[in-house]
């Protein structure tokens, strides 16, 4: 971190600790709950909203700026407060200098790393993505901010819903491995530049593989359960050959899916009708995981009965037909 | 020495034994996929995922074959319980196979040109083959392509009744099979029933 960095991190460990009230209870640094804060960080959003959205973009506050620049940058506010960060101010992650335009050069090396407020958590995550494929061979480019989208990110268990877990979580790694141009981009960091694979053609074992990703994370199959208890899932994505090719490991009764993605569905009302895995029940039938073991148990005896009649039934045969040869002769 | 009527024409013959082995196929698959388990030594999910599709498509196409071929032969007019009497010719059959065979009483219906099944082969072969199986075939149908389900269905998983209806019947089916081979044995001999659905030849 720069000296700046530096100055800025402790000048705001300050400003929260005096701030302290409000930031009680959080795990985070810079939470905000009182309504009054929260008023003003709008409104002052609402300033960078707008240039830095569609809104802004199409009707702008002055005639000399860079538009082609400003297309690539816009926003949703709407996204914005569907996120972790909602309530925040932009300017405690970007700085107080982006209040007048033209923004001063260079004020990027100043954005707040997740570190900086989220500290003891991105130490955890950091060893794990240390290890993965990523970090390992793409270096510095590859960043947290690479796959979390501050102004967008939700984390799984404030979503809940598997269905939109899975979309959100998918979208981080499709992004960039379904996109020619950002996956070069990345790639050009390699000794000799990969060409990036198909996910499809990379897939085709998988039955169905489109319908997989809108049920099931890449992560579900290319991560191991995290070691670390305080992380829902790990980062360290494994090298391919590592990667989950057991159907069984989500498609049985001690289906993985259970103790990850579905750990926040809801077990509703389903819990009832007696199913096994009930949480699945609202957002996904899985084979082999999604089962009723009263009807399970109800046609194994139906089979088990019919076959045993059929004995019966046969051996009667036999006997009934060896005494009337008997009487007959 | 008894006697012989030619009865069954070779599609029915062919069709038969096809429907019999893909019914058999997706009867070991199906359970596999049903009850896939990491400590189950049944056919791996992946191959029986691919069997069981390749199979499912197939019984499909043959069972639009069945369909237009019973139509076209009139062959379809053997499903149909003819009144009056059912209920009583059923129960007829029924004693028979509960008592009467036992005691070496011959056949109450035996198969002629005319009436191949009797009342009860009739209603039964009816239903399965015309309930249960499009109901196996619908919904294994709706599998193939989970767009079709509806999306949500009492506020579950549009697939979920979609699955449990395909599992439901398709174990109704493979029951009737079960039966069905049983009831095969209650020839003159016990082979030659199977070597009518061979042969078409049916021993008096
Ligand atoms: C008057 C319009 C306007 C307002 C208001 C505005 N910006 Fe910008 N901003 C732009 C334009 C145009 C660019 C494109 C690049 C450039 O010309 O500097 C830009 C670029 C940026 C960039 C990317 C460039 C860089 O330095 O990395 C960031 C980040 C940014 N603005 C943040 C903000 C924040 C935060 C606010 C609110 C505090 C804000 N902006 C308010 C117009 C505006
Ligand atoms: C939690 C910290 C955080 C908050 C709050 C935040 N940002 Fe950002 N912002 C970032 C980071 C980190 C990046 C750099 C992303 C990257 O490198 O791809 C960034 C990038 C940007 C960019 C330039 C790159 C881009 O993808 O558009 C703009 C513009 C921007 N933010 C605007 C805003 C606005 C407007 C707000 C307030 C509504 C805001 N930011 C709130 C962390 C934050
Ligand atoms: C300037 C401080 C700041 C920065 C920088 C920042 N966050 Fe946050 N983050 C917060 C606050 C405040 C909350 C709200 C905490 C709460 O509601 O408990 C939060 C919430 C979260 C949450 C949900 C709560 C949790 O811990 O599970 C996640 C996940 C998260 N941030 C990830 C990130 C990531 C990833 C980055 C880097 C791209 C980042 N944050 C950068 C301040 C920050
Ligand atoms: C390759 C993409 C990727 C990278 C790089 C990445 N993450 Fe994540 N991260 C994810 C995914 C996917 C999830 C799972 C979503 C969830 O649980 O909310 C996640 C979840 C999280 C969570 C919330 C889950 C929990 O256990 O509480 C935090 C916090 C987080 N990441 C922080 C970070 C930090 C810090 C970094 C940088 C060291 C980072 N991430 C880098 C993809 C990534
Ligand atoms: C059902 C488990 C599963 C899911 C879900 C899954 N993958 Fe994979 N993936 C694998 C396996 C196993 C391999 C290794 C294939 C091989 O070696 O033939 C693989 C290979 C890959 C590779 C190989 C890269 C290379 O260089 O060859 C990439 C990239 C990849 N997956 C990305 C993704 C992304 C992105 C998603 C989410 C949209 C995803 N995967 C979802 C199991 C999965
Ligand atoms: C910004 C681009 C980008 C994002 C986002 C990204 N990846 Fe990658 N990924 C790459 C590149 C580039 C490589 C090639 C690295 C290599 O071959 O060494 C790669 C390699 C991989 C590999 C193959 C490793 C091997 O053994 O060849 C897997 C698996 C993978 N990524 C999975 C994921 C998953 C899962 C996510 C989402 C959580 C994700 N990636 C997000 C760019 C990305
Ligand atoms: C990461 C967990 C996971 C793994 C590993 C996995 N699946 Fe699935 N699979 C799912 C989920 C979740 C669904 C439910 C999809 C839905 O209903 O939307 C599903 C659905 C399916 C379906 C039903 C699609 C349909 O027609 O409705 C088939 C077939 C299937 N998987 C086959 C496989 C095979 C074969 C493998 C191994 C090669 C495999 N799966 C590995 C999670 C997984
Ligand atoms: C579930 C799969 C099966 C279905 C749906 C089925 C259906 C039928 C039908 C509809 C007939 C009457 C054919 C006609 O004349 O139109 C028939 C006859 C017959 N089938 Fe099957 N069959 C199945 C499997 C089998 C199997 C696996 C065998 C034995 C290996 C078998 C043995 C016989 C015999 C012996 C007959 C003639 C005797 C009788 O009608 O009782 N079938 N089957």
């Amino acid at each position: 971190m720069t000296i700046a960095g530096w100055a800025r991190s402790l000048a705001m460990v300050l400003a929260f600790a005096c701030a302290g009230v409000a930031a009680r209870a959080q795990d985070a640094k810079g939470v905000v709950t009182d309504p009054a804060i929260l008023e003003k960080n709008r409104k002052e959003n609402a300033e960078c909203y707008g240039c830095h959205s569609e809104a802004g973009y199409k009707n702008p506050p002055r005639a000399d700026m860079d538009m082609v620049k400003l297309r690539a940058l816009l926003h949703d506010p709407a996204k914005f407060d569907g996120s972790n960060h909602v309530g925040m101010n932009c300017k405690i992650c970007h700085g107080q200098p982006y209040e007048t335009y033209p923004h001063p050069a260079g004020l990027k090396q100043n954005l707040s790393p997740c570190s900086e407020c989220h500290a003891t958590k991105s130490l955890r995550v950091e060893k794990q993505f240390e290890d993965s494929v990523h970090a390992k061979n793409l270096k510095d480019a590859f960043t947290c901010q690479t796959c979390h989208d501050p102004h967008v990110y939700k984390v799984a268990q404030k979503i809940g819903d598997p269905r939109v877990i899975v979309a959100q979580d998918n979208q981080m790694c499709i992004d960039c491995h379904n996109s020619d141009l950002r996956y070069s981009k990345f790639s050009a960091q390699l000794s000799t530049q990969k060409v990036r694979p198909d996910l499809d053609t990379l897939h085709k074992w998988l039955p169905n593989a489109r319908l997989h990703w809108q049920a099931a994370r890449c992560i579900d199959c290319h991560t191991p359960v995290s070691k670390v208890k305080s992380l829902q899932t790990s980062h360290e994505i494994l090298a391919k050959d590592k990667a989950e090719k057991n159907c069984v490991a989500c498609h049985s009764q001690q289906s993985q899916l259970a103790a990850r993605l579905y750990r926040y569905a809801a077990t509703n009302a389903a819990a009832d009708l007696g199913f096994t895995n009930p949480s699945y029940l609202g957002s996904a039938y899985v084979i082999g995981a999604t089962r009723n073991p009263w009807l399970d148990w109800g046609i194994i005896g139906a089979f088990a009965a019919t076959i045993l009649g059929l004995f019966v039934h046969g051996a009667i045969r036999v006997v009934a037909a060896g005494l009337r040869g008997r009487r007959a002769s | 020495m008894s006697s012989r009527e030619y009865l069954l024409p070779l599609w029915l013959r062919l069709w038969h034994w096809t429907n019999a082995v893909l019914m058999i196929v997706l009867a070991v698959t199906g359970a596999s996929l049903h009850f896939a388990d990491p400590e189950l030594k049944l056919v791996p999910f992946s191959l029986a995922t691919t069997i069981h599709e390749i199979a499912g498509i197939a019984l499909a196409v043959t069972y639009a074959f069945f369909v237009v071929a019973n139509i076209v032969s009139g062959n379809w007019w053997q499903y149909v319980p003819k009144p009056p009497g059912v209920l009583h010719r059923c129960w007829v059959q029924t004693r028979y196979y509960m008592w009467g065979i036992f005691r070496g009483e011959p056949h109450p219906y035996p198969p002629t040109k005319e009436v191949n099944f009797n009342a009860l082969q009739a209603v039964v072969y009816w239903t399965i083959m015309y309930v249960a199986v499009p109901v196996v075939i619908l919904t294994g149908l709706v599998f193939f392509y989970p767009t079709w389900a509806p999306e949500r269905m009492f506020g579950l998983d549009g697939l979920l009744p979609i699955a449990m209806l395909h599992y439901v019947a398709g174990a109704a089916v493979i029951l009737f099979m079960v039966a069905h081979i049983y009831l095969g044995t209650m020839g003159v001999r016990p082979t030659s029933l199977f070597r009518m659905m061979i042969t078409g030849w049916h021993e008096h």
